[in-house]
């Protein structure tokens, strides 16, 4: 769409025969969360670093404001980088490191020093000005390459998986911070994770990668809700992934017809249910629910809820995640028990 | 961790031996000859005569004139050379296959690489001749038996001591620094002069050091480059205990070589450690 601020075109990288990147095209609004999201390999890093200048696409562009940067070095694009080991300069200060781009523009030093202390007491770092990296904890290194990034006001901040190295009690607290610092600025994000919960929390967007290509993007919502794909249902939460043959147009599993038409879609197809959809005991009347006979051949307690496994007619097996109540509670293992759950929550999946 | 008391004293005791029977007795052995007089008594005479003849204040000027020379000419030669391999050779058969091509003068007399020098340096040699085609000068250069003689025989020599000491700290750099420098703004001068530089002193400083002290004391080179025309304290030691005979002679020039080098070292780590505090 014209007017997005970043228009990546059929971005292509090879490097021999290996695509890293193999047909990418992407916008990403001004102002917008982008999380790109996938497993080590998927070329999401790659995707990150073309942006940032310092990888050469071998095919395809990449623009921003609606002009071609693939020429331009990563000096001049007006992006800048949050790096995943954070990459601070250690033979420098906390605040010479954060000074280190304004000075390149040539920033009065007055103005620079005012800049520097901004945007440490932004990041809840003032007063480290004068300490080095090597004397910061992974936290406190994390927030300097934050605000060493922020200060030269670039027109996009990529972040490659800013928060990989710290526990996860401290991921969860950045993560919140990221997220207001990122309204409070009304920069552009694109955020590299392999951590799905981590792009559901944060991002307006989420691109889910694959082996170079972009599987899915949208919503953290769509992508949970309608998975375009195995992978990405996989990929994004829990799935139950259901193997079914097709019998005149619909949906069978073990000679059970389920209420879902999948015309056209070949002899097999893939229903995908989230755990916490399934719902175990009576189903109500209304809504027309798809039920299914089973047989519990596991029960896992979690606190809030119970997770059950139970076998389907046809053997395979499906995880429930069922909020602890009567219906649950007395269920046992080997015992049969009814499973149902809102038609529209089943998806069927393409092979 | 904790270590059983006599694998320390194994592990500190056969360095510190070997360091007390090939360096503190030896040197010690020296120390007290300087002190020696031909008619068996002792006197600092041998100092006071160092001190008072221009003669020696000037072969130890020359001999650390031209190690400082050498020191400069191979940091700039080497510097740029491990930058290279480091950086710019990705292939890393072709980077080992330059180690090597580095590495090997090393495994050759240094007699027989000086006596290479002078066939390419003397009067029809092969560096001459090519100005004299070029027409870049009209009669031979005298290059040989001269200051810059010598410092060009010993910098070839140097080279592989920078080059590996240097190399090694550059590649223990990481690149996701000069990244982030780039990201920030900086043309890839300024993050060399701002990040990588000041990042490899460590390596300048070591390289530097090995190579001064190995030029200081060195011998074959400068004596045959010198063709005796030039005389550095190695070569007067040399003559000392080999020509003269006069072992209290030579021990005291020895140990005058070994202060004014020391001298000089402290002060240069004691300027950098200024430097870097400031």
């Amino acid at each position: 769409m014209a007017g997005d601020l970043i228009e990546i075109v059929g971005l292509v990288k090879r490097y021999g025969a290996v695509a890293a990147l193999d047909g990418v095209s992407i916008n990403v609004r001004q102002g917008e969360f982008l999380a790109l999201l996938g497993p080590s390999g998927c070329g999401k890093t790659t995707l990150l670093r073309s942006i940032a200048g310092f990888v050469e696409p071998t095919e395809g562009q990449v623009r921003i404001g609606g002009k071609v940067i693939n020429d331009v070095p990563p000096h001049e694009r007006p992006v800048n980088t949050v790096f995943q080991n954070y990459a601070l300069f250690p033979h420098m200060t906390v605040a010479d490191n954060v000074a280190f781009g304004p000075r390149r523009k040539g920033t009065p030093k007055a103005e620079v020093a005012k800049q520097v202390a901004d945007v440490l007491a932004m990041v809840g770092m003032d007063g480290y000005g004068e300490r080095y990296p090597r004397q910061l904890s992974g936290g406190q290194q994390q927030r300097i390459a934050l605000a060493r990034a922020i200060v030269n006001q670039p027109q996009v901040l990529l972040l490659d998986e800013p928060l990989g190295a710290l526990d996860l009690k401290l991921r969860k607290r950045m993560q919140v911070e990221l997220k207001r610092l990122h309204g409070q600025l009304g920069i552009t994000f694109i955020y590299v994770t392999h951590d799905q919960e981590e792009a559901l929390a944060m991002a307006d967007r989420i691109a889910v990668m694959n082996q170079g290509k972009i599987a899915q993007i949208g919503t953290g919502q769509d992508i949970y809700r309608a998975p375009n794909s195995r992978y990405v249902a996989d990929f994004i939460g829990e799935a139950n992934l259901i193997e079914c043959t097709v019998k005149n147009g619909r949906l069978d599993l073990g000679g059970v017809t389920l209420p879902y038409d999948v015309a056209g879609a070949g002899a097999r197809a893939t229903l995908m249910i989230r755990p916490e959809d399934i719902h175990l005991g009576a189903p109500p009347s209304d809504g027309a629910p798809v039920v299914l006979k089973a047989t519990v051949r596991d029960k896992v307690f979690l606190g809030s809820a119970w997770r059950v496994y139970a076998a389907l007619p046809s053997v395979q097996e499906i995880a429930a995640h069922a909020a602890s109540g009567d219906a649950v509670d007395h269920v046992a293992k080997g015992g049969a028990i009814e499973l149902w759950w809102p038609r529209d929550r089943g998806r069927v999946l393409a092979q | 961790m904790r270590i059983n008391p006599w694998s320390a004293v194994l592990l500190l005791g056969v360095p510190v031996a070997f360091l007390i029977i090939f360096f503190i007795v030896p040197f010690g052995t020296v120390a007290v000859t300087s002190f020696r007089m031909p008619d068996g008594g002792w006197s600092a005479a041998n100092y006071e005569k160092i001190a008072t003849d221009a003669y020696y204040w000037g072969a130890l000027y020359l001999t650390f004139k031209i190690a400082l020379w050498v020191t400069l000419i191979v940091l700039l030669v080497g510097y740029p050379l491990a930058y290279t391999i480091t950086y710019n050779v990705r292939n890393p058969l072709l980077r080992r296959f330059i180690y090597i091509v580095i590495v090997t003068p090393l495994f050759t007399s240094s007699i027989v690489r000086a006596f290479g020098w002078l066939v390419l340096l003397g009067r029809k040699g092969m560096v001459n001749e090519t100005l004299m085609s070029l027409e870049l000068i009209d009669k031979p250069l005298q290059i040989l038996f001269t200051e810059g003689g010598i410092v060009i025989g010993m910098a070839y020599i140097m080279l592989p001591f920078m080059v590996l000491t240097v190399a090694s700290i550059l590649q223990n750099i990481n690149t996701s620094l000069l990244e982030a420098a780039r990201d920030l703004g900086a043309h890839p001068v300024v993050a060399f002069l701002k990040v990588t530089f000041p990042l490899s002193l460590p390596g300048v400083i070591a390289g530097s050091l090995i190579v001064f002290t190995l030029s200081v004391s060195a011998y074959v080179t400068p004596s045959i480059l010198s063709g005796g025309k030039k005389t550095v304290m190695s070569m007067l030691i040399y003559q000392q205990y080999a020509a003269t005979l006069n072992f209290p002679f030579g021990a005291t020039l020895a140990v005058a070589l070994l202060v004014s080098t020391l001298l000089l070292i402290a002060g240069y780590l004691l300027v950098i450690e200024r430097h870097a505090k400031g």
